[in-house]
Order: C-alpha cells, then sequence, then structure tokens
C-alpha cells in the first residue's frame, strides 16, 4: 500500500500516454513532479482508527479550481487539481468535511472531487477511461446541500452497484451549480439506471429535474472538438 | 433457502414480524433499510458496509470527528478552519504521517481541546 501514489504515476506514463495520443510529455513530467512533492507526506495508508466506523472503500478529497485570466485550453487540468486528503471511517471523513468550506461558498471556478482512494478524478484514469458519469444541473442556492446528500450516499453505499462507483463531483460555475457521480462502466444500463434511481431518491430532487448521463468518451471528444485538439488530456 | 423442506437441515427462518404501514411515506429512505429495521445479509456485489444518512449524520457530533486531519494543506478559502477563526491552518501542513487519529492538534480552540 505503501507506494499507491507511485502506482498512479505508473498510470500516467508510457502506455498511457499513447492510449490517449497526447502530444505534451514536457508538461506530464512537470506535473509528476509537482506531484511528487505534493505527496511526499502521504505514503503511508490510510486506515480506521480504534472506535471509528471504517467506510467500504478509501476515498480522496481534491479541488480544482480554474485560474482566472487564462483560457483552458491552456491549463492542464492535472495542474490544477489539488489533493486535500484521504480518509477511511466516518469519522475521519467529517474531520476533511467540517474543514473544508462549503461547495456553495466557494467562488469562481472551482471543483471538489470525492473520488475512491487511487482514482485520479480524470476522465483518462484506467478506472474511469470506459464510463460516465450522471450530471445534474443545479440552480445557485442547492449545492451545499446535494453535494452533502450525494456523498453520504456514496461513503454509505447507497448506490447498491457493487465497485460501479468511481467518485463524485461538485463544480461551482457561473450560475449554476452542477453535481456529478462518475461509474466505471458507460455501457452498464442496469448499473447506470440504478445510479440514476438512487440520486432521485437521494437527493429529494423535484420530479421535473433533468438528469444528464454522459460517456467519458463523449466528453473527450467534446472538449478535443471545442479546443481543437490541442494539449488532449489536459484541461476541461 | 426452502421454508417447507424437512430434508434439509437448515434451520426455519425466525420469527416472523409484520410492520404494517399505511403510508407510503413510512418507507425508509434508503434501499438497504425494511420497515421496522435493516435486515440485510447480503447485497448486491456482496457483503458491504453500509451506512444511512441519519447514522453519518450522527457520527459527526463524536469527539474523534472533531480532530483537525493532519496534513490539511492549506487552500485559502477552501479549507478553512471551523467556526471560529482562532486557527491557523498553515501550522498543519507539515506533518510526518497521514494517519489522522493521532492529533497534534493546535490547542488553542476549545472544541479541540477535548480530543487530546
Amino acid at each position: 500500500m505503501n507506494n499507491k501514489f507511485d502506482a498512479l504515476k505508473d498510470d500516467d506514463s508510457g502506455d498511457h500516454d499513447q492510449d490517449n495520443g497526447s502530444p505534451k510529455d514536457g508538461e506530464k513530467e512537470r506535473n509528476e513532479d509537482e506531484e511528487k512533492d505534493q505527496n511526499t507526506t502521504k505514503k503511508k495508508a490510510v486506515v480506521p482508527g480504534a472506535g471509528e466506523h471504517p467506510l467500504q472503500y478509501n476515498y480522496t478529497f481534491w479541488y480544482s479550481r480554474r485560474t482566472p485570466g487564462r483560457p483552458a485550453s491552456t491549463q492542464s487540468y492535472e495542474q490544477n487539481i489539488k489533493q486535500i486528503g484521504s480518509f477511511a471511517s466516518v469519522e475521519q471523513f467529517w474531520r476533511f468535511y467540517s474543514h473544508m468550506i462549503r461547495p456553495g461558498d466557494l467562488t469562481g471556478h472551482s471543483d471538489f472531487h470525492l473520488f475512491k482512494e487511487g482514482i485520479k478524478p480524470m476522465w483518462e484514469d484506467d478506472a474511469n477511461k470506459s464510463g460516465g458519469k450522471w450530471i445534474i444541473r443545479l440552480r445557485k442556492g442547492l449545492a451545499s446541500r446535494c453535494w452533502e446528500n450525494l456523498i453520504l450516499a456514496m461513503l454509505g453505499e447507497q448506490f447498491m452497484v457493487g465497485e460501479e462507483i468511481c467518485g463524485a463531483v461538485v463544480s461551482v460555475r457561473f450560475q449554476e451549480d452542477i453535481i456529478s457521480i462518475w461509474n466505471k462502466t458507460a455501457s452498464d444500463q442496469a448499473t447506470t439506471a440504478r445510479i440514476r434511481d438512487t440520486l432521485r431518491r437521494v437527493l429529494n430532487l423535484p420530479p421535473n429535474t433533468i438528469m444528464e448521463y454522459k460517456t467519458h468518451t463523449d466528453s473527450i471528444k467534446a472538449w478535443e472538438d471545442f479546443h481543437g485538439l490541442v494539449n488532449a488530456s489536459g484541461g476541461r | 433457502m426452502s421454508l417447507n423442506s424437512q430434508t434439509t437441515s437448515s434451520r426455519a427462518i425466525p420469527a416472523t414480524r409484520r410492520v404494517i404501514l399505511s403510508d407510503a411515506a413510512q418507507l425508509p429512505h434508503d434501499y438497504s433499510s425494511t420497515p421496522g429495521g435493516t435486515l440485510f445479509s447480503t447485497t448486491p456485489g456482496g457483503t458491504r458496509i453500509i451506512y444511512d444518512r441519519k447514522f453519518l449524520l450522527d457520527c459527526r457530533s463524536s469527539p474523534l470527528a472533531h480532530t483537525p486531519p493532519s496534513c490539511l494543506p492549506d487552500i485559502p478559502g477552501v479549507t478553512s478552519p471551523p467556526k471560529n477563526n482562532k486557527t491557523h491552518p498553515r501550522e498543519r501542513v507539515s506533518c510526518s504521517s497521514s494517519i489522522p487519529p493521532v492529533d497534534k492538534a493546535t490547542g488553542e480552540d476549545a472544541q479541540f481541546e477535548m480530543d487530546i
């Protein structure tokens, strides 16, 4: 378990880049260095403490923010994303959560990500590359409550889809906020339907709420079309 | 599991308990609960650690849930200190272990004193 971050780095090197035809090796290296610095203090596996309630999986909180004034296409997504920390029990989750601002109070173009430990909140991660996500657009004012309900359902294993869930994201944008939950296999309709139904139930959504399923392959294609194929695996 | 077979050695399901619901609103809010309590042995995908929302929220009040995480990075405006501004997140950044329960938190805040 000690070298889980090394494992992540391996994912990003060599064949992975080739898979994506990503032409930006230099940038990749820089990211790896940054990541190494960021993670040097986190080599030890997180475990539940005495008397704590273990979770089915360990999870990691991430935060990302688009730097104002720079077009998205020149920024690497990976460069902008920071690990906040990992936890293995209900109590450890609350320690992080209680020390983080609520998404509704975030400013600018920013996101919280909560992913299973070892899965990067990126389309290209092995766990995500054949996957997709349910997206719900929320009017301003609802994000904090919906995000909390969403992640509590995920941590408490309410989705009942085996290993399928990868993580959840809340994205704070100019006029709306978006929450999404990512799963491994976009083509597994029984799973995606079950996730949708669970979302409706745990988020207590009004019946007319629009829910949209998007495969990551489509997201990547849309992103590449929009940015003219530059910098493929990077930004959003 | 078969109820009517006398030949197997399996035991009968213990006492049946009926819970009468008069309204759909009395149904539990999650798949893992049954009316009148939680009852499950296995779940799709194998045995899993399941918690409902209420249970998770109740855990929040445990003293174990209050210690600030070690290694919490200081991201201005994001990993803000809780409730009051007495603690300085920057002080907590450097540490050697990521195992959270051990806490060497900054001690100033009354809320954390009881954990030490």
